[in-house]
């Protein structure tokens, strides 16, 4: 079924909406949050939520495209699940993404402040413009959806040390970036 | 700095940007599972001259030197290093019999500008070779008396093609993994510059690279092994230079030179204003169209070889601006024969013939 059909049925207020969005996007959905939680059950209520969470915005929203809208609300979901997690429950995957881009941030940018955040995501979609489509690809696949470095390399047909190093000269690129745009304090 | 917000501006990504990395389907612009296929068949032809290799070494030295043996005639194979006369691939003594643990250098290669090193390290359980799928388990190589270290993973056949974590999984203890020895195979990637940096500090030839694995619960050390630079094989073209006119971005560049190695190739491009774009005060947002047209040279141009075939060096992994040139740094997994390359063209320009 295509995004605009399925859009009808929420307006509708039909359940077979939900139905048809898991049919199409739950294993993207699900995949999202599994890369940020490690709990399966997490996971399948992150999952759970994310369906809801589009019930409940869709009407007034008509979200195109769809897919980007369902998987920012489980990446938003999972987030927040994984910071009220205990340690023991915490995914290193995850924490290693969050390494990496902290050492591409300038240091002295106080992204606490809501609106340096803004400008940052900002810098970010600017920058993301500059790249080719698979560096664009492969940056958002790590550091959005938090994909292992393991299967980025299966993605791009290339060794995990390669896509490590090529990840490595993204983040500089960023850093770089970030640098001219006058972001660092 | 606080991670959550970091977290939540990457969160804000631009919705086409994340329906572009949602839509794009390796498998679609891949081959099907031929590929694998044909490893498959590789591996058993590998397993079977391992077989044959025991034989001869008598059963007292299988315990671990033929898992060595074994691992480096695949590699030989998956990187194609006879069948293209990659000259820069260097193979080591491996022992035939020991203790199984430590590590145990295989082979290396030196692309230019990285050194491959290829090792196994033991013992590795199979859940700790499993976990890089999620990156529960990293490896890791470092320089002993020296700060300097990077990635090292599990080395899988070049042209696999996975897809998802389990894939990954079963992968990494199909060809990177020996259950009975609990010997796993790994690649590391060593910048050439970096490395001789190390060496001159040390005063020595060799430097002392350790072979590092990290879970949560902490990190340990396989082993040290005295490594030295191997030399590189290259083969340079002159282009003139050529000059491309692209349609797209209705501009044009100057094709300067290829410089080539069997797993590696510098393109070095020049156009206008090309040295303040690569500059710390460089405009990459007004250059972009420059930049995206660097790239297409790189993915579009052909090498093109006696039997026919064509060969693409891939997009760029970094592009500095040097000696008047944009250098365009490209890396591939198995050997090209660079001696059998006949034609180089750019679309319809053709930027080199063999004489």
């Amino acid at each position: 079924m295509d995004d605009e059909s399925i859009l009808d049925l929420f307006y509708e207020r039909s359940e077979q909406a939900i139905a048809e969005l898991d049919r199409k996007y739950g294993a993207a959905v699900r995949r999202t949050a599994a890369n940020i939680l490690r709990d399966r059950l997490d996971v399948e209520e992150c999952t759970n939520d994310t369906w809801l969470g589009a019930w409940n915005t869709i009407p007034p929203q008509r979200p195109d495209p769809l897919v980007s809208y369902v998987c920012r609300i489980a990446r938003n979901l999972a987030v927040k699940r994984y910071r009220a997690n205990t340690a023991a429950r915490r995914n290193a995957n995850y924490d290693l993404v969050l390494d990496e881009l902290e050492e591409c941030i300038p240091s002295g940018m106080d992204v606490e402040s809501e609106i340096e955040c803004r400008e940052l995501t900002a810098a970010i979609n600017r920058f993301l413009e500059t790249l080719g489509r698979e560096d664009r690809v492969l940056f958002v696949r790590r550091y959005f959806f938090a994909e292992s470095v393991a299967q980025l390399a299966a993605m791009t047909h290339a060794s995990a040390n390669r896509t490590s190093v090529r990840l490595f000269r993204l983040r500089e690129k960023l850093r770089n970036y970030l640098q001219k745009e006058g972001l660092a304090v | 700095m606080n991670r959550d917000s970091l977290s939540d501006a990457i969160g804000g990504i631009d919705d086409r940007f994340i329906a572009e990395a949602y839509s794009h389907d390796p498998e679609a612009a891949s081959g099907p599972s031929e590929r694998i296929v044909r490893m498959k068949t590789k591996r058993m032809v590998s397993l079977a001259l391992a077989a044959a290799l025991i034989l001869s070494l008598g059963l007292a030295a299988y315990a671990v030197g033929s898992i060595h043996l074994a691992r480096q005639q695949e590699l030989r194979q998956d990187l194609k290093v006879d069948e293209n006369k990659a000259g820069s691939y260097v193979e080591y003594t491996v022992p035939e019999t020991q203790e199984p643990q430590g590590a145990v250098l295989l082979s290396a290669v030196n692309d230019g500008t990285e050194e491959r090193v290829y090792v196994n390290v033991s013992p590795v359980t199979e859940e700790e070779l499993a976990g890089f799928a999620d990156g529960a388990s990293r490896f890791s190589w470092s320089i002993e008396g020296y700060d300097l270290g990077g990635f090292a993973g599990p080395s899988l056949p070049v042209d696999l093609n996975l897809s998802g974590k389990e894939a990954i999984r079963e992968a990494l203890l199909q060809y990177a993994y020996d259950a009975e020895t609990q010997t796993a195979t790994l690649e590391c990637w060593l910048t050439v510059d970096s490395f001789k940096k190390a060496m001159e500090a040390l005063g020595t030839d060799t430097v002392p690279l350790q072979l590092n694995l990290s879970t949560d619960a902490g990190t340990r050390c396989f082993g040290t092994i005295d490594f030295a630079l191997t030399e590189e094989q290259s083969r340079s073209f002159d282009f003139g230079p050529a000059v491309y006119h692209d349609e797209e971005y209705d501009k044009d560049i100057e094709i300067v030179g290829l410089e080539l190695t069997p797993f590696s190739a510098v393109w070095k491009v020049h156009y206008e204003g090309d040295a303040l774009l690569h500059s710390p005060e460089g405009d990459q947002q007004a250059g972009r169209d420059w930049l995206l047209l660097e790239d297409k040279v790189c993915q579009d141009a052909r090498l093109v070889f006696s039997d026919g075939s064509t060969f693409s060096t891939g997009g760029a992994l970094t592009t500095p601006y040097e000696n008047g040139t944009v250098k365009q740094y490209c890396g591939w997994g198995s050997a090209i024969d660079i001696n059998d390359v006949q034609r180089i063209v750019l679309h319809d320009l053709v930027l080199w013939e063999a004489p």
